[in-house]
């Protein structure tokens, strides 16, 4: 084992079961969710439930099903249900929004998803790119395009959980429409699209304990559309394909339990467990360094945080995020990485380098998410073993610390 | 090894060099008296790595090795420094990145540039040496 002190601690908290801090990736089913997909799934395999096109009543009822889900999702977003269009999730939603406007003037961050940035830069007809602040907040006046006819800007980051100023830039493109992927932010911010003022916005299931495979995009009524996938006269004509009702009830139920359970304030208490990790990682391991915000605050009045109180990215100088994500996890600790090894890429975060402009930092970044189901007990778990694996890993770094390259 | 395997997942054996790699250099370099060394890599590009030689009647004693990089690139670093003790130079030098996959049982596809990276340290500490 690489260490003794290390091989001490790798080998304690094995012991000890698993971590999950991975849920920006995806979350866990929702107990709820489980059985409601379960039950549609004995009606599926006894007959019950036919194709929610037909006209039958085995279809009739798969399409009360489906319509059923769709209301909640509507009502979780402040939408109407027919401005929802089910998709199989974000990179869909991204690329049918970019496909309304090609051949037309795109304005886009420079941290969005790549399923928004490549669709953007493939079928705009002229693209300008926001350039980010060091915390990721967009910069809304650096572009020299006028007029464009698309701005898309993402309601909250992936890798750093920056929040972006939607409403400030719905003022500042008075003409344009606006869309906004607001895929990691569901489930944690308060999100109305009214409220927003956006003409599109994308939501994925699998990111507040529904099932992967199902999203949805709100359109809002009368914004200009036209299908990405066609053939079909499915979701009113805008995106052919059989409908899901399995993944639709699961993505309606976890709605439906958000709408019940959910607050701004249910995230406090993850949000303390943030700010806790970040500053034992600064106060325990040396050569440390937050990417995005310190610390998390919750605005009680106006029930917002000033950034995802789920998310947290850190940078350790000299030793590789791969390697920390491996070493993490063969002790049963499951995190993320900005590393470009990780991703199987031969360029780092691209969310990071944006940010920092600094290559070894974003190779070096490790991205903590939490859940509601986290506990002290997990962050115990990785400040346990993380300070003895950074250690070990700057050790053997050809890295001289310090003297990091920029 | 399977295609889904080829394609992300690294063989026991890589995982066990990784987690538990062998002649590595802790800490300062001069904690380990060498004739040369050679680096290569960049850390902007995620992987770095120095080779430290000693060597004796053109033959390498020993050996310890430096890496910033991901777990492919600490395991092969790690197969090669227990392939090239006591081989020649001339010997050592032949060892390319086949026979360092090999060793390791497989590395993923897209993984193949780290061992490359082992090799190129190697040779270019001999290179340094014989400059001498």
């Amino acid at each position: 084992m690489a260490s003794e002190n290390l091989a001490a601690a790798l080998e304690d908290s094995t012991r000890q079961g698993r971590v999950y801090l991975d849920y920006a990736a995806t979350s866990p089913l929702l107990p709820c969710v489980e059985q409601r997909m379960v039950n549609v799934l004995h009606e599926l395999g006894t007959g019950v439930l036919g194709n929610a096109s037909a006209l039958h009543s085995p279809g009739h009822l798969a399409h009360e099903i489906l319509e059923h889900a769709r209301a909640s999702v509507a009502r979780l977003i402040g939408a109407e249900p027919d401005e929802i269009i089910f998709t199989s999730g974000g990179s869909e939603a991204n690329n049918t929004v970019t496909n309304i406007f090609a051949g037309q003037t795109q304005i886009v961050s420079a941290i969005e998803h790549p399923s928004l940035l490549e669709s953007a830069r493939q079928r705009s007809g002229k693209l300008g790119v926001l350039p980010v602040d060091e915390k990721g907040r967009v910069k809304i006046r650096e572009t020299k395009l006028t007029k464009p006819q698309l701005v898309s800007v993402m309601l909250a980051n992936n890798e750093l959980g920056t929040i972006e100023p939607i409403e400030e830039l719905r003022r500042h493109f008075p003409s344009a429409c606006i869309h906004s992927d607001a895929t990691q932010a569901f489930g944690k911010l308060k999100i109305n699209v009214k409220d927003l003022g956006v003409d599109y916005l994308n939501i994925s299931a699998h990111k507040i304990g529904g099932p992967a495979g199902i999203g949805a995009l709100y359109v809002r009524r009368g914004a200009p559309y036209h299908p990405f996938i066609v053939g079909g006269h499915q979701e009113q004509k805008r995106r052919a394909g059989t409908s899901n009702p399995l993944l639709a009830a699961g993505f309606g139920a976890a709605a439906d339990w958000a709408w019940d359970n959910w607050s701004c304030r249910r995230f406090v208490s993850v949000a303390n467990l943030r700010n806790l990790l970040a500053s034992r990682i600064l106060r325990e391991i040396a050569h440390s360094s937050i990417n995005g915000f310190e610390q998390c605050i919750y605005d009680k009045e106006n029930q917002s945080y000033n950034t995802l109180p789920n998310i947290l990215n850190a940078s350790f100088q000299a030793a590789e995020g791969e390697s920390i994500q491996l070493y993490l996890d063969a002790t049963g600790i499951a995190v993320s990485t900005g590393s470009a090894c990780a991703a199987g890429d031969t360029k780092p975060s691209h969310v990071l380098m944006a940010t920092t402009g600094d290559a070894e930092v974003a190779h070096s970044s490790i991205r903590f998410s939490l859940g509601l189901d986290t506990t002290k007990d997990d962050i115990d778990r990785v400040m346990q073993v993380l300070p003895s694996i950074v250690q070990y890993l700057q050790s053997i770094s050809t890295i001289k610390i310090g003297e990091a390259s920029k | 090894m399977s295609e889904s395997q080829a394609s992300w997942v690294y063989s026991d054996l890589v995982k066990e060099h990784f987690l538990s790699p062998r002649n590595f250099l802790m800490g300062d370099e001069a904690n380990f008296p060498h004739d040369t060394s050679g680096t290569v890599g960049n850390p902007i590009c995620g992987d770095q790595m120095t080779m430290y030689l000693q060597i004796k009647d053109n033959k390498i004693v020993d050996v310890r090795w430096k890496t910033y990089g991901c777990a492919s690139a600490i395991a092969s670093t790690s197969a090669l420094s227990e392939l090239v003790k006591g081989r020649s130079l001339d010997e050592a030098l032949q060892i390319g990145p086949a026979e360092i996959t090999e060793f390791l049982g497989g590395l993923p596809k897209h993984k193949f540039h780290c061992s490359v990276l082992g090799h190129e340290a190697l040779a270019a500490a001999v290179k340094a040496y014989r400059a001498k």
